[in-house]
């Protein structure tokens, strides 16, 4: 693995040069091998990822991470800025298709269904894993139609009725239905940012997914919405799985039961939530966890 | 999303249909050319369409020249039927419309416009010859000090070339090198005016070339303005600045005799009378050309020859010269009229 | 106001501040006069076209009394009835002491030519009138209309203007009678082109430019959106997609003639179109059009925000539902303003037109997509062009009636902005 370093490209080099500042022992660590230090592996996985590359035109941004991803878990992944977070998770669900330049290798399986394969399409993928984004984005439509609108394009209805039950349902679970039942036709931008987050999460879970990625879900919020989405994620494990990407150490200490640390573009440790912030077994994760950088 | 493109390609299908359908018979007389003649073919035209069964013709004021190019292109319900000229048809004319396979053209001459230069009333007639004209506008014109040699226009203001003429700045407004005034008064005016100088009445035999160049050439240092040929701003331009002249059909002249005046050239002014009987000597004959091989197809040149050809329309009492058309005299009307009612054919050796 | 501090970073903000007020002040009045100038010479240009073309909304009519007289309706076809001697007839019995040829011509030359046409009309709608008296308003001539109108100086010598003393004393007569008016002129706005300007109407042009705007719109819309979202939501972004944008880029800085010379050779000379029709025209106009659309619709495209987008895409829509569903509602409205500024400018053209044969002396009022037809920036061209004085404001007041659709346009161009715009 030695040789991983060398033949990085550029732009991790010129990342790791900028390091000289760091402590001696974290540069040393930087330059150590880069295996992933716990077990990533899980029995019957809901996902499983191997040696996944993500490059961006020449420049690589995820570094042959290999990790699964559980039933009923909340999975968190931390790291400083940049490190590729929200890459990886947008491989997930081949969101990274849609960037121009950005090229996915490696094997991701839903289930044992490899989701690159030539006969997996996108669409039903998409629908099967939902995203929220860490900017909250509502259609700017009714609120009643942003929920609708997953339902309604997968044929998921067959009446209204039926399509009541579902954003109802939807919006109950997001814990947003007492604030909004009686405003469903007014738009879902006229929400505040957290009710709009909520409403994106009812929106992903109105398809009935089976796994969702969240990006930053509480980047944009104050502390009191943050509660109400993270008590939301611990009722939503029981159905789904969920990969939360976040900054703080708290959340992630909070929703999930695994956590892991990433450092640019190398998955560095993976473990048990309580393990990890309590015993970091990885120079690199400490420091970040102890607030040394990042 | 879909339905809009269906819908577009509907549409343009049916355009497609429809338009190629129309093109295979055109119940309307269809005319091109000359600017000049065109006021007068489109009064006849409107009083044709108010007076007979027909369709008004659609006249298009396309410049001489342009009207031949599409005149001569074929025969067929897509090329026009006649086209109007203010100068006879040339023989490479002719002869591309022989090449494509309009062989038989009909010429009708009716009647005479006179090329004016006008200045506003506010001031005094010009009393000009082509000589000065000449002198005034060409590029370059012989040395003033003697000797048979051209040097660049030396001549700012009138008194310069004549001292009879006022000392006013020489400015000239007049038409574009496209249009078939411009031809006309070339013609009759800076060639005429530069023969009168024997080295370049010489040239003519032996530098065609040279020839051309000398008489053909106009001034670039502003002293020559191109405005729209037949364009009644020129008169507003006029009245308001009172130094300058301008050249277009006697028509405009006519319309608009309480704020412009002609010039008297080679002591004659341009009336009404002296340019008919020809007096004027800035005048051109006027003409139409009529496709035979379309007069049984499309419905109704027969009868707009005849309504172009009446006296009523082309008389000296009729409509046309009420619009400042010069009318020929009762003879040769007659004798045109013969002509055209028989469709007699136009041969060019 | 300077505040004394002892903090040495903000004295320097201080001195600093007075030059940075002053150069945003400068540049406020740089702003302020050029917009006040350019309002200045909108304005002039409005009042000169006002000032010139109002009066082109008022007619001079003239009235006589018609004796249908029976004996003229011999003949079962109307069109051959003698209409201009029975208006000669009317006239001459408004003065009956008018005797010699000479003087009976400048008699019969204050109504217009057009009198005749509308006695036939008068007689078409209703037959009953053959055998009966009635008095009838007619369409002066448009050297009387100009003369009431102030255009012709009665006090210039009577060789300088086209109303001869005569005419003036039975003008004056008339006149005094009662028999002369001027009301609002329907005939503008009713009829076609006509070389006698007081029977010359912008309607022709009018319809012409609707045809020719239709098929442009009906065109140049769904080809344009279509063109715009392909290449920004579908296409691959590679050499050959940025020749096609630098091309689109360059076809919208090409000038219109050059749209009317590819006309002439694909739609007429290959396809055998018919020459000066609306199908013609509006498909020039397309070409000219698509450009504009193109470009504009991809600029809205573009502004519509990449969260919305991967939103849809998030929760499983296809490329085509993102489209369909979210982008192409946001998009709307800057699609719709450019395709009406498109369609402004196609309205104000003339040059491409020329090429096919649409600057043309049309008559007829157009009934469909393939008459002959002219519009309205045509019309405004020939009637500039025409020697009869009376053309002057009627070519102004053209310009005014271009104007305010121009106007109408432009605002419901704004309108729609409006109306579509979905805030978020
Ligand atoms: N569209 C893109 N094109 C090129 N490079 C990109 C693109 N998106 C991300 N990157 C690069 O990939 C690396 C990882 O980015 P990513 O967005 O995954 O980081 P992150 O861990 O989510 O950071 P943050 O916590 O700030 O959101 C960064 O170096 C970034 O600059
Ligand atoms: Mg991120």
């Amino acid at each position: 693995m030695e040789s991983l370093v060398e033949t990085a490209n550029p732009g991790v080099l010129s990342a790791a040069g900028k390091e000289e500042i760091l402590s001696e022992a974290t540069s040393k660590a930087l330059h150590q091998v880069r295996e992933t230090v716990g077990n990533p592996f899980v029995d019957n996985p809901r996902m499983t990822c191997r040696e996944v590359n993500v490059y961006y035109g020449d420049k690589k941004a995820i570094n042959n991470v290999s990790i699964d991803i559980a039933r009923n878990e909340v999975i968190a992944m931390i790291g400083p800025s940049g490190c590729g977070k929200s890459t990886f998770l947008r491989c997930l669900n081949r969101m990274n298709d849609t960037v121009e330049g950005c090229r996915v290798t490696g094997d991701i399986r839903l289930d044992g269904m490899d989701i690159h394969d030539r006969n997996v399409d996108v669409v039903p993928l998409r629908a099967r894993i939902g995203m929220v984004f860490q900017k909250p984005n509502p259609f700017p439509k009714s609120i009643y139609d942003n929920v609708a609108y997953g339902p309604k394009i997968h044929g998921l209805v067959q009446n209204k009725a039926e399509l009541d039950e579902i954003v109802e349902g939807s919006l109950k679970k997001a814990g947003l239905w007492e604030e909004v039942r009686e405003r469903l036709n007014q738009p879902g931008t006229g929400l505040s940012g957290g009710q709009q987050q909520r409403l994106c999460i009812a929106r992903a879970i109105a398809v009935s997914p089976e796994m969702i990625l969240m990006d930053e879900p509480c980047s944009a919020l104050d502390p009191i919405a943050t509660a109400r989405i993270e008590e939301l994620i611990a009722e939503l494990r029981e159905q789904y799985s969920i990969v939360i990407v976040t900054h703080s150490m708290q959340q992630a200490a909070r929703v999930s039961q695994r956590t892991a640390y990433f450092h640019l573009g190398d998955l560095i440790e993976v473990g048990m939530t309580d393990r990890v912030f309590t015993n970091p077994r990885h120079q690199l994760t400490e420091d970040y966890i102890t607030g040394r950088f990042g | 999303m879909k339905k809009s493109i269906l819908l577009a390609s509907a549409l343009i299908a049916g355009l497609f249909a429809g338009s190629t359908a129309q093109a295979a018979g055109r119940d309307y007389i269809s005319i091109v050319g000359s600017s000049t003649v065109y006021p007068f073919s489109t009064v006849v035209a409107e009083q044709y369409g108010k007076t007979t069964n027909f369709k008004t013709p659609k006249i298009e004021s396309t410049g001489t020249g342009g009207g031949f190019k599409l005149f001569c292109s074929g025969v067929g319900v897509e090329y026009p039927d006649i086209s109007n000229a203010s100068r006879a048809i040339k023989k490479s004319e002719f002869d591309t419309c022989q090449a494509n396979g309009v062989k038989d053209i009909i010429e009708i001459k009716i009647g005479y416009d006179g090329i004016v230069f006008a200045n506003s009333k506010k001031t005094a007639p010009l009393k000009l010859t082509r000589k000065d004209i000449f002198l005034a506008l060409a590029k370059d014109v012989p040395d003033p000090k003697g000797g048979d040699k051209l040097v660049p226009n030396p001549y700012k203001t009138w008194q310069d070339i004549d001292p009879a003429l006022p000392a006013v700045k020489i400015e000239v407004l007049g038409p574009p090198p496209t249009s078939g005034t411009r031809d006309a008064f070339v013609e009759l005016t800076m060639e005429t005016g530069a023969k009168t100088f024997p080295f370049i009445h010489d040239m003519e035999k032996k530098d065609k070339n040279m020839f051309k160049a000398t008489t053909q050439t106009i001034r670039e240092d502003g002293a020559y303005i191109e405005a729209g040929e037949n364009d009644n701003l020129i008169v507003q331009k006029l009245e308001a600045n009172p130094s300058a002249l301008g050249i277009f059909g006697y028509s405009f002249l006519d319309q608009n005799a309480d704020m412009i005046q002609g010039s008297i050239v080679e002591n004659e002014s341009p009336t009404f009378e002296n340019i008919a009987s020809g007096k004027y000597p800035v005048s051109r004959p006027l003409f139409f050309y009529v496709k035979k091989a379309h007069v049984d197809v499309i419905p109704g040149i027969k009868e707009y020859l005849a309504e172009f050809t009446s006296e009523k329309a082309w008389g000296a009492e009729g409509y046309l010269a009420d619009k400042g058309m010069i009318p020929m005299d009762k003879k040769e009307r007659d004798s045109i009229a013969e002509a055209a009612k028989n469709l007699s054919t136009l041969t060019m050796k | 106001m300077k505040q004394p501090t002892t903090n040495p970073a903000i004295d320097k903000v201080n001195r600093g501040l007075r030059r940075r007020y002053r150069a945003e002040r400068r540049f406020r009045i740089c702003g302020a006069t050029a917009i006040i100038t350019a309002l200045c010479f909108l304005f002039l240009l409005f009042f000169s076209i006002v000032a010139n073309g109002y009066k082109a909304f008022q007619k001079t009519y003239i009235q006589i009394d018609v004796f249908f007289d029976p004996a003229e309706f011999a003949n079962e076809n109307l069109a051959t009835a003698n209409f201009p001697g029975l208006v000669k007839t009317s006239m001459s019995s408004l003065f009956p002491e008018v005797n010699s040829r000479g003087d009976k011509k400048e008699l019969f030359y204050l109504v217009s030519p057009g009198a005749s046409f509308q006695l036939m009309q008068l007689v078409k709608n209703n037959p009953n009138l053959i055998g009966q008296q009635q008095s009838v308003w007619v369409a002066a001539n448009d050297d009387v209309d100009m003369l009431l109108k102030g255009h012709i100086d009665r006090t210039r010598p009577e060789t300088e203007r086209r109303v001869s003393d005569k005419q003036l004393a039975w003008l004056d007569a008339l006149a005094a009678d009662g028999k002369i008016k001027k009301t609002f002129n329907t005939t503008f706005f009713t009829s076609g082109d006509s070389r006698e300007p007081e029977l010359a109407g912008i309607w022709g042009a009018t319809c012409g430019s609707f045809y020719t705007l239709l098929i442009t719109l009906s065109l140049s819309f769904p080809i344009g959106v279509a063109a715009a979202v392909y290449l920004e939501e579908f296409a691959p972004k590679n050499r050959w997609t940025d020749i096609i944008e630098v091309n689109i880029n360059n076809l919208a800085a090409v000038p219109s003639i050059v749209y009317g010379l590819l006309g002439l050779a694909v739609f007429i000379n290959f396809f055998g179109m018919p020459r000066s029709t609306p199908v013609v025209g509006g498909l020039v106009l397309t070409l000219m059009t698509l450009p504009i659309i193109i470009i504009a619709s991809r600029a809205s495209l573009k502004s519509v925000p990449p969260s919305i987008r991967e939103a849809a895409l998030g929760i499983g829509a296809s490329k085509m539902q993102m489209v369909a569903h979210h982008v192409l509602p946001l998009a709307l409205p800057g699609m719709l303003t450019g395709t009406i500024i498109g369609m402004a400018h196609a309205l104000g053209e003339t040059a491409p037109l020329l090429m096919v044969g649409m600057v043309a002396f049309i008559v007829d009022i157009p009934h469909g997509f393939t008459d002959p037809a002219t519009v309205l920036p045509v019309q405004i061209y020939l009637w500039s062009d025409s020697p009869e004085r009376a053309f002057v404001e009627k070519t102004s007041a053209a310009i005014m009636v271009l104007l305010i659709f121009l106007f109408l346009m432009n605002a419901a161009a704004v309108y729609l902005r409006k109306r579509f715009e979905i805030k978020w």
